[in-house]
This record gives structure tokens, sequence and C-alpha cells, in this order.
């Protein structure tokens, strides 16, 4: 293991692995609102207009539709995009191009082209009202031809986006306003966060809780809590939604026989009920439930934006429930979604 | 043009022929733009495909495979008349998605541009296309950025069955190009070498790098929008309107210029009947893709 | 009379910060108004000036180092000659403004 892993903010390690690939390769280019000399709104691309200039950092107008095509389109005529789409919620006026051409390409050419685009995306809530505060991750794991990955900590940040980059079709890298003021271990640059892995984030003997992005935090917070009781929790880091690391999660919960998961999008067609069936189609028997937002819009308003989404007490509670159901027989603790209200 | 028109009649009677979009009276538009093409060019189109995909060069046979879900068509049957992409003829692809293309064309434009070759992306798209805001949204960007992406708009005057003025209000749908300041023209596009004098104009001034430009072809549709679509025309504004073929006024106004004879023009049409009875004996007797087909090139 | 360097809560979620840049080492004096140090948060640079003289006597976080939001990292006293331990508490708060860039 390599000591050359500095602390860093998590927009640090974007940045860094954004700016060693345009290095590498002269077809690593940028495209977003803000990108440019403003280096992107959570300073994501700081450096880059400075080292490589405007024809490679492009500033666009507030056109996510338009934007996504160009660069879906010049990743179809070889090159490597970054599409920087600054709120998750504003990817849905980018769909058409990602979802019908973009993830489609290679199989509808029968693999005469593809489109090797990476896009940026920011989700989560933070005082930023209805239409700027969802986490849409799961809308976009069912679509074949389209990888989608969310990194917790900067390290991952980084080996994430370098396998985004590194990657031969469209990748969707979504991370969290949250996770922006947390500092972590830098990367090792000659570790790889290949996608397609999870990770053990705490090791635990009684039960798995599956969660990512800023939610693998909120999870062990929930887990030292836990602990207090004498609770044991494994907590894994999805790191890549799809593909899924089905044989980590399968794993743990063989040993733990339950399984919470937690995400901060809705629960309804969410990640966690995705990752509970894959586990379950593999055999393993055990207890299930998943906590997520209410089933509301997460408005601006801080009392209602707390208790919207899950926090380490509301996560924990659902841990001691699930708990308490698998003990005394059931294989699953009532609703999907639990809140402090 | 007669190769086109012999192909999607070829096609069209062949009773497993598929869901088509046809070309008949718009061969003009396909046949002059791609005149004006270059090697190293790249034409993105819509669903109205086929015309153009042979005009600029995809062969028949693997056309006709593709049109017909075999394994031996341009994208392994995979794509049909929507999706069908033959980049190195300089097909660089269909899109059914109406609009769907045209942002896409100038992400190919922009890689055109950052790779310093001398050529340029052409988008083809229909009046349907027109009221997209996608369509509004790439010529803001391919003119601030001066792309070398040339729009054309092939005009057949409906979008399945809504007339062109019910859905668009400019006068000109060149018009639409203005408040960008990309250089624009509206032609006849039922004149071959009208299209074509036009697109080659409008193609100088890009290849220049004096950024997009516009050209709308004011062309006629002679059938229904697909093999599927009811006809909305009446049986007497139709013979009108056939009465205007790109076809026969080449052939005549050539005839009239002494520059083509009866026995020329005879051969020629059996040339392309044999061409396209051959690409049709080719695509029938290929086989269909085996259904673990399905799993491949997903990602 | 000792007093303690910390950072205000500055909002934004911020619970780390970083010090970017020292300006002046262990015994430097500075003057009101004076840059003493530069701070980075996730999103802003921050310009620590003196809000009172003094003199810079104990920096607990160089450069680089990372500092939580209401920690003590630097101490400075009135007089060059104070004695001064390794402690970064201090009975006072020493006077600085925070200028968020």
């Amino acid at each position: 293991m390599s000591t050359e892993a500095p602390r860093m903010f998590f927009r640090e390690a974007i940045a860094r692995a954004i700016a060693e690939a345009m290095r590498a390769d002269p077809r690593v280019i940028v495209l977003g609102q803000d990108v440019g000399s403003f280096g992107g709104a959570y300073r994501e691309f700081d450096g880059l207009y400075a080292e490589f200039g405007a024809e490679r950092v492009r500033d666009t107008p507030v056109a996510e539709a338009a934007i996504m095509g160009v660069g879906v389109g010049a990743a179809a005529a070889g090159w490597r995009p970054v599409v920087s789409i600054t709120y998750m919620d504003f990817v849905m006026l980018a769909l058409d191009p990602l979802v019908n051409y973009g993830a489609k390409l290679r199989y509808k050419t029968a693999g005469r082209l593809t489109a090797p685009v990476v896009v940026k995306t920011t989700a989560g809530a933070r005082g930023q009202g209805v239409a700027h505060s969802q986490c849409l991750e799961s809308w976009l794991m069912g679509v074949p031809g389209l990888k989608v990955v969310s990194p917790s900590n900067p390290a991952d940040a980084y080996g994430l986006m370098r396998s985004a980059l590194k990657a031969d079709g469209p990748v969707v890298f979504v991370d969290h306003k949250r996770l922006y003021p947390i500092p972590g271990e830098g990367p090792d640059p000659d570790a790889e966060t290949p996608i397609g892995k999870g990770r053990i984030a705490r090791h635990g003997a009684d039960l798995t809780i599956a969660a990512h992005s800023f939610m693998v935090h909120v999870s062990l917070q929930a887990a030292e809590i836990l602990a207090g009781e004498g609770i044991s929790i494994e907590v894994i880091d999805l790191r890549s939604l799809a593909p899924l690391d089905v044989d980590l999660i399968h794993a743990s919960v063989s040993r733990t026989g339950a399984l919470l998961t937690v995400e901060e999008g809705q629960v309804t067609c969410g990640v966690g009920v995705e990752v509970a069936a894959r586990v379950r189609e593999r055999g393993a028997a055990f207890a299930v439930a998943r906590v997520g937002a209410i089933a509301a819009p997460v408005s601006s308003n801080p009392v209602l934006e707390a208790a919207s989404i899950p926090n380490a007490e509301t996560v924990a509670r659902a841990a001691r429930l699930l708990l308490g159901a698998r003990d005394s027989g059931h294989s699953g603790a009532g609703g999907g979604e639990l809140s402090a209200l | 043009m007669i190769l086109i028109r012999a192909f999607e009649q070829a096609l069209a009677a062949l009773p497993n022929h598929g869901f088509q979009l046809l070309s008949a009276g718009e061969e003009a538009v396909a046949v002059g733009l791609c005149s004006a093409l270059q090697p190293g060019d790249q034409l993105l189109t819509g669903g109205r495909s086929i015309g153009p995909a042979l005009a600029r060069g995809v062969e028949p046979r693997l056309l006709m495979a593709e049109l017909l879900g075999r394994a031996a068509g341009v994208n392994r049957g995979k794509a049909g008349r929507g999706h069908l992409a033959d980049p190195e003829s300089g097909f660089f692809g269909a899109h059914a998605v109406v609009a769907g293309n045209i942002s896409i064309a100038a992400g190919v434009a922009l890689a055109m541009k950052l790779s310093r070759r001398p050529n340029l992306v052409c988008i083809l798209f229909g009046d349907g296309a027109a009221g997209a805001g996608a369509l509004h949204e790439t010529l803001n960007i391919a003119a601030l950025w001066k792309l070398p992406l040339l729009f054309v708009c092939g005009n057949n005057q409906f979008s399945v069955s809504t007339p062109r003025r019910a859905a668009l209000a400019p006068h000109r749908l060149s018009d639409l190009a203005a408040p960008f300041r990309i250089p624009a023209s509206t032609v006849d596009g039922m004149d071959v070498n009208v299209v074509a004098q036009a697109i080659e104009l409008a193609a100088r001034g890009v290849r220049a790098g004096g950024g997009p430009a516009f050209v709308e072809c004011e062309s006629e549709r002679f059938a229904a929008h697909s093999t599927t679509a009811r006809e909305t025309r009446s049986r007497e504004d139709l013979q009108h309107i056939r009465a205007r073929c790109p076809i026969l006024r080449l052939t005549a106004d050539l005839q009239a210029a002494g520059r083509l004879d009866g026995a020329s023009l005879k051969t020629l049409e059996l040339e392309v009947e044999a061409e396209v009875a051959e690409a049709v004996a080719f695509a029938e007797a290929a086989p269909f893709p085996d259904p673990r087909e399905a799993l491949a090139d997903v990602d | 009379m000792l007093y303690r360097l910390a950072t205000p809560g500055v909002g934004d979620e911020v619970v780390e910060i970083r010090v970017l840049q020292w300006h002046g080492d262990v015994g430097a004096a500075f003057a009101a108004g004076e840059l003493i140090v530069e701070l980075e948060t996730h999103k802003a640079l921050i310009e620590v000036r003196a809000g009172q003289a003094g003199i810079l006597r104990r920096i607990f976080a160089a450069d680089g180092a990372w500092i939580q939001v209401g920690q003590s990292f630097a101490v400075f006293s009135d007089a060059p000659d104070e004695p001064v331990g390794d402690d970064p508490a201090a009975e006072a708060a020493f006077l600085a403004n925070f200028v968020v860039d």
C-alpha cells in the first residue's frame, strides 16, 4: 500500500482523476455549465481550465439535452467527454440522448459504434428545494448499456472516475452534495476502483447494511450507535450500482442473515429493492427491510427536509426493528421507509 | 434517384418488409445533398433513412439485408431502418427519435473540429423535427462554437398527419436559423441540381471554418408517412404531387438538353433493376441472427 | 495574556478545514488587519486577519494540516516573552476576522 495518499477534499479527488486523464489522453474533454474558469459548482473541475484551456474545458449554456447530445455524439465519434450535469434532477432533461442513443449505440450498431461518455452529476438534499434535491440513481440502473457508479469518499471518487474514463461505453458518475465537505484519505495512485465492485466499509456480524454515497456515512454513524448497544453492523459501500456487486452483498448476508438497504432516494423501485431481489435470487434466506426518503418531495425547508430523508437515528431504529422482526420469526420489518414523523 | 425509387418499391413489395418510412418524392434531396458531401464527411439522419443511406453509398445488398433483419446486414439486423449506421461509408447513422440525432450530430461535428479534420457533418431532419427544442438548442451551440455542421431540413410538408403550417409558425423553416446568425436558404427540393448547388454553396462556407449553415429543401412525400400510416391527402391532390417527380424532371431536362437518350435511360433502369434484384436475393437468402445475439453488444 | 485562535462556524456544513498557508512564523508580530493565515474549506478560501495586535507563539496545524471548526490551532500572546506551553487551549480568544473568499 502506497504511502502517497494525502488527505484531500472530495472535489480534489475528482479534479485529480480528470486532470490525469486529460494529460494522458488528448481526447478527454469536459462540457457543462460553469466548468471553465469557475471550476465547477463544487470546484470539482478546479485547475482544468487553466491547464487545458477553453477548447477542452467548455462552458455551455443551460441546455442539458443538447449538451448531453453533444457529449454523446463526440464520444460516438471517438472522443472521451465528461458531461457535467450540475444537479442530478436535470439529468431528466438529458435522458433522450443518453438513454435512447448513448446507451443503445453499441447494441444498435452491432458494435460498430460506441459512446464512451462520462456523465458526472450531483444528487441529494441540501436545502435547495423540491427540484434540486433528488436522488435518481435507480432510474438509470435498469438501462441496458448504461453503467452507474456512486462513490462515498475521495479515494473511490478518484478510482471510479478513473475507471469511468477508461470504460468503452457510457457511465453515469453520481456523487452527493453532502460529500463535498467531507475530506478523506486520498487515492492510492496504483490502486483501482473497478466498476462493479463494492467495499466493506465496516465489518460486522449481526446485520448487513447496503448503502451508497452519503448514506454510507449515515450508516456508519448508525453502526456506531448500535455498537454501543452491543449490535454489530456490517456496512457495505455499494460503490457501483450498475453493475451491482451481488457476490459481495450475498456473502455478507449469508453470514449475518439480515439485510437493511439504505438510500436517500425513494424506496419504490429504488436501489434497495434491486439489491434485495438479487440477493434473494441467489437463494439466501434472510430478513430484509428498506430505508429511504419518505414518499414526498424534499422541500428546502430545513425542518421538513430533515424529516424527509434518513439519518443515523432512523437507520439505527430500522436496524433494531429488523433484528427484532427476524428474531421473532418474520422475514421482513413492515414498510420500506421509516421516518422521524 | 432511380436506384432509391426502385429499391424502395422492391422492398415495399416484399411480404415481410416491416415498418418502413419511404422516400418516394424526396429522392432529389437525398441525392442532391450527398453529391455535395466528400469522403470523410459524415451524414446523420432521422428515421427516413433508406434514400439518404443509398445516396451516401451504403451497399444496397447490405442495406436490404439490414432492413429485412438478416445478420448479414449493415448492423447484423439489429438496427433496421430506424438506426442503421455505416460510418465507414460516411453514413454515421439514422436515429428513429424525431430530432434525436440533431444534438448527436453536433457532437460528431465537435469531434471533427477538435480533430482538425477538414470535413463537415450533415444532419438531415424533417419538418416534423423543426419544432423540437433539440433543434433550437443545437442551432445555438453550433453557432456559438462554430461547429462544422450543416443542417438540412427536408420539408416534405407533413409530420405524419400534421401539415407543416399547422405545426410551425415561421414563414420559412430556414428562418429558424436567423436568430443564431447562421446562413440559411430555402430551395426547391424537387430539383436535384438546385439541391446540389445549394448544399455545395452552404458546405463551402462550413468547410472554410465559417461555422454551421442551414438549407431547407421543400419537397413532397408521394406516399403516406409510413408503410402503416393512413394517407391524408385526396387522390386528386396526390396526382398533382406525383407529377412533380424529381426523377421525371431530371430525365426530361437531360433529354431536352440532348444529354440522355431513351436507350441510355432504359439501360440505366435495367442496371438498377438488376442491382435491386440482386440485393433482394442476397438479403432473402441470408440467415437471421441467432436469438442469443439479443444479448450481444449491450456494453 | 495568551489567546487561542480558532475558526468560527463558517456555514455550508463545513466541519473540517485545511490550513493552506501561514503568513508568518512562530515569533512573528501581527498588527490588527494583517493576514495571519489562509485556510481552505471544500468551497472557499478564508483569509484570517488579525483583529488585535499579537505575537504568534505556537502553531498546532502547519501548512497542509486539517483542523475542525472551533478547534484552537494557534496561540498568540501580547508580549514576546510571556511563558507559553504546548496546550492549544488559552483563556481568551484571539480577535480575528475570517474573510471568506
